[in-house]
């Protein structure tokens, strides 16, 4: 399956080659658009009790691709990583699509490679030890799931710290450690909630260009959650906007910018275009769950 | 772990320094006022006595520390047992918790007369009461912490598709760790003094029935010397797990 999404994902040298020779973006219908989604989600629902947290949402994400998601805190993002991810089920009515079968939300449970939003690191673990869990889970014998670890610990900025034990670890390597136990966790999907998003600026603008290094290396599929919209552009392919609570698909939004992607790139037009774009479209669902929060207090 | 070092070793200091001021302000009372023995010897002449029972005392705090032992390993037992049972069963929760707090709501010693018909008045009965006081007590902590477990990371096992017994393994004991191991820690002077009290009413040695006999034959100081024996063992053992306590919650 791997294999398969390899082989569907953009040809990237080729297209570096064409953006080397002309200005012009890459067009939108970009091969993976063809492609059969590795996800897809019709019409999805979630309440928890009066509370409707998504409805009717609609995407679908295509082998390779890095879908990000932004929206008002609230608007039901983690509900729909919970989903995905298999620890929620949805109200019935919607349809859940993986590799092209229609399931139930636990029928993911071990099949889908899922970072929450807190670290979440065992204190009495260690580096090596906290990356390998899931492995552990999967039965991998500890020596061959350390030796595996082990190798990878350079790509994560974090050798030379596999025996250090959570509390000893900075917020950033905190975060790489549960980032590596993601990505030891060879899941085709990965769902990644907020990774940066209680880091400093210059750390996150550091781990988003070694995110998409990593990505391009293993050539997973990514939803991203963050409430940065120049993180949402820097890293995706394509960037959901979601609407206020109850969440949906609000916009669509194709980011034809190259790859690999310079930190200058922010300053782009291209890239300043699309932030314009995306800004409005999440002004106005902000301006709606601000007024909404306001009128709930007023009515208690 | 660095920072807990030295203000532990502070206390050490202070602990030290009390218990030298207690004994030289005892000496200097028992002395000072001639105290007659059956009201307070003096330290000096319980440590004398201790040293010249030496055989005697060793062998009944051998006798006593192995029913406590025992006692305290079976308790540790079936309190952790109970509650990993109701974590992983939790239909057994509405049955086990009343049960076990009806059973504790009599004190332990409330049972002896029962333990004593049924076990006899050998080791086995000082073992079965000290293991019932013991057993609640960690039943208790260790159940206080796996319920501790953070949700989040419970789903976080989900979702790499682990099931029960390896979300109990790798989370939920390991979490409940450092409460199981206070409720340890507490229940080891409890497994001595329950020892020693059940000896009290009936038993072939240890502690509890030395001091039984001396008290009988008017021996206060071999009643005192007992005593600074059985607290020497249950300080020792308690200091031994609180060790041990700090080498496994090594994160702490
Ligand atoms: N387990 C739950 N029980 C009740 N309400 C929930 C639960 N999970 C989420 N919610 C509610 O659903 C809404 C969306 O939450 P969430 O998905 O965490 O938002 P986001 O991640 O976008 O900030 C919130 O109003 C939240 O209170
Ligand atoms: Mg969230």
């Amino acid at each position: 399956m791997r294999e398969m999404a390899v082989i569907i994902q953009r040809d990237l040298p080729s297209v570096q080659a064409a953006l080397q020779t002309s200005v012009t973006p890459i067009a939108a219908g970009s091969p993976e658009a063809a492609a059969k989604p590795l996800l897809e989600l019709r019409a999805v629902t979630k309440s928890f009790g009066p509370v409707t947290a998504l409805a009717d949402f609609e995407a679908s994400v295509a082998p390779g691709e890095f879908v990000t998601v932004v929206g008002p805190s609230g608007c039901g993002k983690s509900t729909l990583f919970n989903i995905v991810a298999g620890l929620e089920e949805p109200d019935a009515g919607g349809i859940l699509r993986f590799e092209g079968n229609s399931c139930h939300a636990a029928d993911l449970l071990g099949r889908v490679s899922f970072m929450p939003q807190q670290d979440l690191l065992l204190p009495w673990r260690n580096v090596v030890d906290n990356a390998i869990l899931a492995l552990e889970v999967e039965g991998m014998p500890r020596a061959e799931a350390r030796a595996k670890a082990l190798k990878m610990l350079p790509e994560f900025g974090l050798a030379g710290f596999e025996k250090q034990y959570p509390h000893q670890l900075s917020g950033g390597m905190r975060q790489r450690v549960a980032l590596m136990r993601t990505f030891l966790f060879e899941r085709d999907l990965m769902l990644l909630d907020e990774p940066f998003g209680a880091l400093d600026a210059l750390t996150r603008a550091m781990m988003q260009r070694w995110l998409l290094d990593v990505w391009q290396k293993y050539r997973r599929t990514i939803l991203f959650i963050t409430h940065d919209v120049d993180e949402a552009i820097f890293l995706g392919d394509r960037v959901l906007v979601m609407t206020a609570r109850p969440g949906s698909v609000k916009l669509e939004q194709v980011v034809d910018l190259p790859r690999p992607r310079r930190p200058e790139i922010v300053t782009a037009p291209e890239f300043v275009r699309l932030k314009r774009t995306l800004l409005d479209a999440i002004e106005e669902e902000s301006m709606k769950s601000f007024q909404s929060a306001v009128a709930e207090e007023k009515a208690k | 772990m660095s920072a807990a070092l030295p203000s532990s070793s502070l206390a050490v200091q202070r602990g030290v320094l009390g218990a030298v001021l207690l004994v030289l302000c005892w000496e200097g009372l028992a002395r000072g006022l001639h105290l007659p023995s059956y009201v307070l010897p003096a330290v000096s002449d319980i440590l004398a006595g201790v040293w010249s029972k030496r055989a005697l005392l060793s062998e009944a705090a051998g006798y006593t520390l192995l029913e406590a032992l025992v006692g305290y390993g079976l308790g540790c037992l079936v309190g952790i047992g109970l509650a990993v049972a109701i974590t992983m069963l939790p239909v057994l929760r509405t049955v086990i918790l009343p049960a076990a707090t009806a059973i504790n709501a009599v004190p332990v010693v409330g049972y002896s007369p029962l333990i004593l018909l049924w076990f006899g008045i050998g080791v086995v009965s000082k073992m079965v009461m000290v293991a019932m006081a013991v057993s609640f007590t960690v039943f208790l902590s260790t159940l206080a912490g796996l319920d501790r477990v953070d949700r989040r990371a419970v789903d976080l096992m989900r979702s790499f598709g682990a099931g029960r017994l390896s979300i109990l393994w790798r989370l939920r004991l390991p979490t409940a760790l450092p409460l199981l191991l206070a409720g340890m820690r507490v229940s080891t002077v409890r497994s001595v003094i329950i020892a020693i009290i059940t000896e009290m009413l009936g038993a072939y040695g240890g502690l509890g029935w030395v001091i039984y006999q001396a008290v009988l034959q008017i021996d206060f100081v071999q009643v005192w010397s007992a005593i600074f024996v059985a607290s020497a063992a249950s300080l020792s053992f308690f200091g031994l797990i609180g060790l041990l306590e700090r080498k496994i919650l090594f994160w702490k």
